[in-house]
C-alpha cells in the first residue's frame, strides 16, 4: 500500500493510474515511446518491434496462465493461425493491414475456443498436454494444406502499407506493432478492472467456489481461453508483417515454451510481468551477446563463449525463480516500494 | 558543509544511469560514425550458428570464411582493401539472426552476408533487396532459394537440395539402370525439400519409385519404417532431411534383416565424422558431396594444402562450405572492384554470375562456372570404414552438363 493515497470511491480503487506521480510517469513512457524511433538505430528498433510482439503474446498467455490459472502450451500454435490467417489476406486479398490483424485475433479466438473445450474437465499438465496436442495439429494444417498456406515452404508476406507507407524496415513497423500492444496492454489492464476478470481470477484460485458465487465455469474457461488466443493471434498477425515470411517451423513448440517461461520469470497475474518477462526473455540474451563482443578478448572467444552465454541465460532465469517466485513484477514493486518508503524500510 | 541526496536526486541519478546503460550500442555506433574516417576495408558479416542445435556445423563454417579471409587478407586482400569479418552466434534461431544481421549491418558498411539458415533467408529476403548493398549466401540449399528472380542477390555454396539429389539419382541411373529407389525424408520444410524434384528425377531417367517414407526429425523407433522399407526392397535409399538420427537406425535394423539397399545421404550428412558415427554398419554408406574432404589428396588441390597446414587436424564439410562461400564471395568483390563498379548487390552478383571455369584450387574438383543461384556440381563418395575415411565413388557430376 502507498503511503498518502487514501482511496475515496470504488472508482478511485480500481483506477489504472492511482495517483498523479504515476500518471507523470505513464506519459513520460508514452513519450519516450514515441521518441525512441528518432534516437535509435535500427538494430533497436528491430528488438523493440520482437519485445512488442513477445509482450503481446505474453500478455494474452498470461491472461489464460496467470490471471485464469488454465495452463497453455499452445500459444505458439494460436500465433501461427494468426499469422497464416493475416499473410493469406495480405497475400490474396491484400487487404488493410488492421483488417488482417484483427482476422487473425478472430482465427486465433476460434481455434482458441475449441481448444479450450477440454478444460472444464481437465487441469494443470493434462490441460497443457491437450494444448500441446492443438499445436500439433495446427503444424500439420500449415505443412498440409499447400494451396492456402503453402505448404512446408510457408509463404513470403509481402509489406503492409498504410497511407500508402510501406511498412518494409522496422523503424515504419514500430509505428503498428508498438500502439497495437499498447492498446492490448491497455485491454487487459482493464479487463481486469470488470466483472469478467475478477471472475478469471475467482477461477484460478478456486474453480469450485468459484461456480458456487455463480460464474458459468465453461463460459469464462473458453472467454479466457478466446480472448487470450485473440491476443496471440494478433500477436502472430504482427509476426507474419515483422518477419515477411512464416513457415510451419515459425511457429515451434519451444516458441509456446519461450511464452510460458516469460509468463513465469515476468510474474503471473500480473500486466507488468508479461512485460517484464517478455522484455527479460527477449533482451537478455542480446544484452549477454552485447558483454561477451565487448569483452576484450579476440581470438575465438566468441566461440567459446556461446554455449557459455546460453548457460548463464538459463542460470539467470533459475536464479531468478529462487529468489523470486513471483516474478520480475514483484521485485519491480519491492523496489517501488523501496523508494515510496524511504527513508523506512519495507 | 556536507552535501544531502534527497529522493529525488536518487531517481534522477537512477534514470540517468538506466538511459545511459540501455542504448550503449547505439550511442557508441552513432559517436563512431561521427568520428571515424571513410570505411575502407570491405565488411563481410555472418550470422552463424556457434550454438544450438546446428553448432555441428556452424563452428566449422566460421573457422572455413575465417582461415580464407585470412589468406586472401595476408595475400593483400581485394584489390589492396582488406576484408573485415563481423560475426555473431544466432544460436540457429531466426529471431536472433535477423537480430544479428541488423546490428551488423547498422554498424557497418556491409558488403557480403553469410546467413545461417533457410528461414533467416527467407525473412531478410525482402530486407537484402531493399538495402541492396549486400550479396548474400549462406547454409541453405533449399530448392526456393535457387530462384534467382524471387533471390536475386543471393546464391548458394552448392546444389540446392532437389540437385543434390539429381546428383545422386543420375549415379543410381548410371550403376543400375532401371533402379527401384526408396525415399525416406523428415517431415520438415527441409526433408519434403527436394521429394517432388526426385519423383520426377526418376521418371525421366527411368528409375522406379519404390516407396516414400515420412518420419519425424531425428525420430529414434523405426521399426515400423523398417517394415515398409522391407516391403518395398529397394536397391537404393536416399535419406534427406537428417544430419543423423534416424539414420544409423535404419541402416543397423535394416541389415540386420537382411536388406540389400545400397543407403546414400545429402550434403548435411555426409561429414566425415557424422558418417563414421554412424557405425560399422555405415560401410558403404554412399552420399553426395559439394567438395573435397579435408584429407583428399588427389589431384591439384593448392588450397586444401594450405587448409591442413593451418589446420593439422580434420576439418568438417562445413568448414569446407564456409572457406568456398568466403572465396566465393570475396571473388565477386574482386570482379566487381575490377570492372570499375560500385559495391553493392547487384553489381556484386553481376560480377559472381561472370565467373567461368573458375580455379577453387581444388576445394571442388572441376573448374567451376555459376549460371544461376546455384553451383549443380557434386560426387559421390562412399564411407570406407576400415580406413575411417570418405573415398571417391564417382567421377564429378556437373547437371549443367547433362
Amino acid at each position: 500500500m502507498r503511503i498518502g493515497s487514501a482511496k475515496q470511491s470504488y472508482g478511485a480503487d480500481a483506477a489504472l493510474f492511482d495517483s498523479r506521480t504515476q500518471k507523470a510517469w505513464a506519459l513520460l513512457g508514452v513519450a519516450a515511446l514515441a521518441a525512441f524511433p528518432f534516437i535509435a538505430s535500427e538494430y533497436w528498433l528491430y528488438l523493440a518491434c520482437l519485445v512488442s510482439i513477445n509482450i503481446a503474446s505474453a500478455m494474452g498467455l498470461n491472461i489464460l496462465t496467470g490471471y485464469t490459472g488454465l495452463v497453455s502450451l499452445g500459444q505458439a500454435a494460436f500465433m501461427g493461425l494468426g499469422g497464416y490467417t493475416a499473410a493469406i489476406l495480405q497475400l490474396r486479398y491484400g487487404t488493410p493491414l488492421l483488417l488482417n490483424l484483427f482476422c487473425g485475433g478472430v482465427v486465433a479466438t476460434v481455434a482458441g475456443v475449441l481448444v479450450g473445450l477440454p478444460s472444464l474437465r481437465v487441469k494443470g499438465l493434462y490441460l497443457a498436454i491437450a494444448t500441446i496436442a492443438a499445436g500439433v495439429m495446427a503444424h500439420f494444417l500449415f505443412a498440409h494444406l499447400p494451396a492456402l498456406t503453402g505448404g512446408p515452404a510457408g509463404l513470403s508476406v509481402p509489406p503492409a502499407r498504410i497511407f500508402g507507407v510501406e511498412l518494409d524496415t522496422s523503424a515504419k513497423l514500430y509505428w503498428v506493432i508498438v500502439p497495437i500492444t499498447a492498446l492490448l496492454l491497455l485491454g487487459a489492464a482493464n479487463l481486469f478492472r470488470t466483472r469478467i476478470g475478477r471472475a478469471f481470477i475467482a477461477i484460478r484460485d478456486r474453480d469450485i467456489s468459484a461456480e458456487v458465487l455463480g460464474i458459468p465455469l465453461l463460459r469464462y474457461k473458453l472467454l479466457s481461453f478466446a480472448i487470450s488466443s485473440f491476443y496471440a493471434g494478433v500477436a502472430g498477425g504482427l509476426f507474419a508483417y515483422f518477419f515477411r515470411a512464416i513457415t510451419p517451423e515459425s511457429f515451434p513448440l519451444l516458441m509456446s515454451i519461450f511464452f510460458l517461461a516469460a509468463v513465469i520469470v515476468g510474474g503471473m497475474g500480473t500486466v507488468l510481468g508479461s512485460v517484464l518477462g517478455a522484455v527479460f526473455m527477449t533482451l537478455v540474451p542480446e544484452l549477454l551477446k552485447l558483454i561477451v563482443s565487448a569483452l576484450p578478448l579476440g581470438g575465438n572467444a566468441t566461440l567459446v563463449l556461446s554455449p557459455v552465454r546460453t548457460i548463464v541465460f538459463g542460470a539467470l532465469i533459475i536464479v531468478f525463480l529462487i529468489f523470486e517466485p513471483l516474478g520480475l513484477a514483484e521485485m519491480w514493486r519491492r523496489t517501488r516500494r523501496a523508494f515510496h518508503l524511504w527513508p523506512f524500510r519495507t | 558543509m556536507t552535501t544531502k541526496i534527497n529522493k529525488r536526486d536518487l531517481i534522477a541519478l537512477g534514470l540517468a544511469g538506466a538511459a545511459a546503460a540501455a542504448f550503449p550500442a547505439s550511442a557508441l555506433a552513432q559517436a563512431a560514425k561521427a568520428g571515424a574516417k571513410p570505411q575502407e576495408d570491405i565488411v563481410f558479416g555472418a550470422s552463424v550458428p556457434l550454438s544450438g542445435v546446428f553448432a555441428f556445423a556452424g563452428i566449422g563454417i566460421d573457422a572455413g570464411i575465417k582461415d580464407y579471409l585470412t589468406i586472401l587478407n595476408e595475400g593483400g586482400g581485394v584489390k589492396g582493401r582488406k576484408v573485415k569479418y563481423i560475426a555473431e552466434d544466432t544460436a540457429y534461431k531466426v529471431d536472433q539472426s535477423m537480430a544479428v544481421f541488423k546490428r551488423i549491418t547498422s554498424q557497418n558498411k556491409v558488403n557480403l552476408y553469410y546467413a545461417d539458415s533457410t528461414g533467416f533467408v527467407k525473412a531478410v529476403n525482402p530486407e537484402v533487396d531493399r538495402m541492396g548493398s549486400i550479396l548474400m549466401t549462406g547454409a541453405s540449399f533449399a530448392r526456393e532459394i535457387s530462384n534467382a528472380d524471387k533471390y536475386p542477390l543471393q546464391f548458394m555454396v552448392g546444389p540446392d537440395y532437389s540437385e543434390m539429389v539429381g546428383i545422386l539419382l543420375q549415379y543410381i541411373a548410371k550403376t543400375k539402370p532401371g533402379a527401384k529407389v526408396a525415399l525416406v525424408y523428415s517431415d520438415t520444410e527441409f526433408g519434403r525439400d527436394p521429394v517432388e524434384a526426385a519423383r520426377n528425377g526418376m521418371k525421366s531417367l527411368g528409375l522406379v519409385l519404390a516407396t516414400e517414407i515420412v518420419t519425424a526429425p531425428g525420430s529414434v523407433d523405426v521399426s515400423a519404417e523398417i517394415v515398409k522399407l522391407r516391403r518395398a526392397d529397394p536397391d537404393f535409399t536416399i535419406f534427406h532431411g537428417y544430419v543423423s538420427a534416424p539414420i544409423p537406425e535404419f541402416i543397423t535394423q535394416a541389415k540386420s534383416l537382411g536388406l540389400k539397399s545400397q543407403f546414400m545421404g545429402t550434403f548435411w550428412t555426409m561429414d566425415n565424422s557424422t558418417v563414421m558415427k554412424m557405425g560399422p554398419a555405415a560401410d558403404g554408406f554412399l552420399g553426395v558431396m559439394p567438395y573435397r574432404y579435408y584429407y583428399d589428396t588427389e589431384g591439384k588441390s593448392p588450397m586444401l594444402e594450405k587448409i591442413r597446414k593451418m589446420r593439422p587436424e580434420y576439418q568438417s564439410t562445413g568448414y569446407m562450405q564456409g572457406f568456398l562461400a568466403a572465396m566465393l564471395l570475396t571473388e565477386a568483390a574482386r570482379r566487381a572492384l575490377e570492372a570499375g563498379n560500385e559495391l553493392n548487390g547487384k553489381n556484386l552478383k553481376i560480377a559472381l554470375s561472370s565467373i567461368r571455369n573458375f580455379d577453387t584450387g581444388g576445394i571442388i574438383g572441376v573448374p567451376l562456372s555459376i549460371k544461376g543461384n546455384s553451383i549443380p556440381i557434386g560426387r559421390i563418395y562412399k564411407a570406407d570404414f576400415k580406413q575411417q575415411k570418405m573415398v571417391p565413388a564417382s567421377d564429378w557430376i556437373d547437371l549443367t552438363r547433362r
